[in-house]
């Protein structure tokens, strides 16, 4: 298992953020990943970058970061969710696939 | 034991676990993780209790010595969102909003009253917070469901709307957002957005990613709180400020304050970890038996809320509305944990608005100085439904209410007609007039909630 910190991004830091959370951990570790997660709001993405592999938005992110980032709501609508674990998985660089 | 001694008895932090399983069941959710998720609601109240008696105990009495000492009358003090969540989803309204939202939704679609589908269940609460303003007025529970009903109804039509427009300026495509606080806005920005740009104002540019910097410190809940905390503590301790002891009070008041406006959101968190399930149940059930047709997902509004127009715009509005509730004299609410929430307040403005900050902020100004006045005149019936949903006040003078929803003009509009058979017959018309009209002109109303037509767009 490969571990990796996800960083979860959503207009409150609290609401839909923590489903997506959810869904991360539970899908990424069916592909190998052991997923750390840490919530924040919008506004604090440029604080909260230490040690990110990867960041997971429902709201559009202003901020200029040289880490990946993914801007779904497929975890919230159920459509599209897998293409959404692909790109994720893609985009950590690869999974036990 | 009667049902009600039952009910009473076990109290919500118990109740709602066990409702939520049962209704879970309904939908064939997976047993283990229901059962998992019932057991965090209840913590996600417990968390939330421990939060409001916190800040009640601290904040209540500091902000009477503030009244007594200064003559700032602001005895009326703002629990906000988390608050009014919990008193909505924990008060008897609460134990029907799921079933009866869904039951709402699932007619208005079949019958092409609207094309959303709502699975923000978290969200119910706004509606469930109406009807339990008005279970709180009239004592009468069927009038209260009634209420969550329509209010659920209107916003459903709202988020309609609206949709065209966030789906657009939000890149969202498929989503609504049928937010029973955000979208409440709409009817009142339009016109406030054409009054505004008749005097020319949407020709004046402001930069979001600037204001973010020189005004992050309103953005900033902790700090904010910290300062509020500081300012009741001081102005509560006008008196005796040669003492140590109030300085330990005023500096103590300021951790507290801070704490409150970063602990409490985190309790709400847990409880919407608990409703996931649930949420994705109800999708799932209502995807699969939308027999084809188009629809949209209806969603929180807190998708959207990280656009810099509405954070930039927000945070000005922070300092106006303290400025708004000190100079207002009919206003007794004193601001504080919900001077977090007007990002949700502006958030489906902004495309009216075309992310135009300044007229944004004016709008905004409007509706916080008109909200001060909702959340004042809703206060006693706020209260009465936190006593009713078994939440302690530390006081029987304790009066408390909330911008979200305390001061939601759509639910100060629901709770003050439904107790008349005209008032009732009003809503109704309005419910009525609204659906016709803007399913008979779907493009030119969608275009003043801020549409764009593309040049080529198919019909």
């Amino acid at each position: 298992m490969r571990k990796v910190k996800i960083l979860v991004v959503c207009g409150t830091g609290i609401a839909t953020s923590t489903v997506v959370s959810r869904k991360l951990e539970e899908k990424l570790s069916k592909e190998g990943f052991e997923v750390e997660t840490r919530q924040c709001k919008a506004a604090e993405v440029s604080e909260n970058l230490e040690g990110v592999d990867l960041i997971v938005s429902t709201t559009p992110i202003s901020s200029n970061v040289n880490i990946p980032i993914i801007r779904t709501l497929a975890f919230l609508t159920g459509i599209g969710e897998d293409q959404a674990i692909e790109e994720a998985v893609k985009k950590l660089g690869g999974g036990k696939s | 034991m009667t049902l009600n001694d039952i009910i009473s008895g076990l109290g919500i932090t118990v109740l709602l676990p066990i409702i939520i399983f049962v209704f879970g069941l309904f939908f064939k959710l997976e047993v283990k993780r229901l059962f998992r998720s019932a057991v965090l609601i209840g913590v996600g109240f417990i968390g939330i209790n421990l939060i409001l008696g916190y800040f009640l105990n601290n904040l209540a009495p500091a902000a009477q010595k503030m009244v007594e000492f200064t003559g700032v009358h602001l005895p009326v003090l703002d629990v906000g969102w988390p608050a009014a969540a919990a008193i909505a989803f924990a008060g008897k309204i609460g134990l029907f909003v799921i079933p009866v939202t869904i039951l709402v939704n699932f007619l208005m679609y079949i019958l092409h009253w609207t094309d959303t589908i709502d699975v923000d269940v978290w969200n119910y609460w706004h509606f469930a917070f109406t009807g339990g303003l008005v279970y709180a007025l009239t004592n009468n529970l069927w009038l209260g469901i009634l209420a969550s009903a329509i209010d659920a109804a209107l916003v459903l039509i709202l988020g309609d709307w609206t949709a065209p427009a966030v789906q657009q300026y939000y890149d969202i495509p498929g989503i609504s957002l049928p937010h029973g606080f955000s979208a409440a806005y709409v009817p009142i920005a339009i016109p406030l957005n054409w009054l505004l740009d008749k005097l020319h104002l949407d020709k004046v540019k402001a930069d979001p990613e600037s204001i973010k910097k020189r005004w992050g410190f309103f953005g900033d809940p902790v700090i904010l709180g910290l300062v509020l905390g500081l300012i009741v503590g001081f102005l509560g301790n006008l008196k005796s400020l040669n003492t140590a002891s109030s300085w330990f009070n005023i500096l103590q008041l300021g951790i507290a304050m801070a704490g409150v406006m970063y602990i409490f959101p985190k309790m709400v968190s847990i409880l919407m970890d608990g409703l996931i399930p649930i949420s994705e149940g109800v999708r799932d059930f209502m995807k699969a038996r939308a027999s084809g047709r188009k629809f949209y997902i209806g969603l929180d509004s807190a998708i959207a809320v990280g656009t810099p127009a509405a954070i930039a715009s927000s945070m000005i509005l922070v300092p106006i509305a303290i400025v708004l509730m000190v100079i207002i004299p009919q206003n007794q609410m004193l601001l504080a944990v919900d001077l977090a929430v007007l990002p949700f307040m502006v958030v489906m403005t902004i495309p009216i608005t075309r992310g135009n900050i300044l007229k944004t902020v004016i709008i905004g100004t409007i509706i916080i100085a008109a909200g001060l006045l909702i959340g004042t005149n809703l206060s006693p019936l706020f209260t009465k439904a936190a006593i009713q949903a078994q939440f302690k006040m530390p006081s029987n003078a304790t009066q408390i209410s909330s911008i979200c929803d305390g001061s939601n003009p759509l639910t100060w509009f629901i709770v003050r007609l439904i107790n008349s058979w005209y008032g009732v017959a009003i809503l109704v018309a309005v419910f009525a007039l609204f659906l016709y009209f803007y399913r008979t002109h779907r493009k030119a109303w969608e275009k003043i909630a801020g549409s764009v037509e593309a040049p080529d767009e198919n019909k």
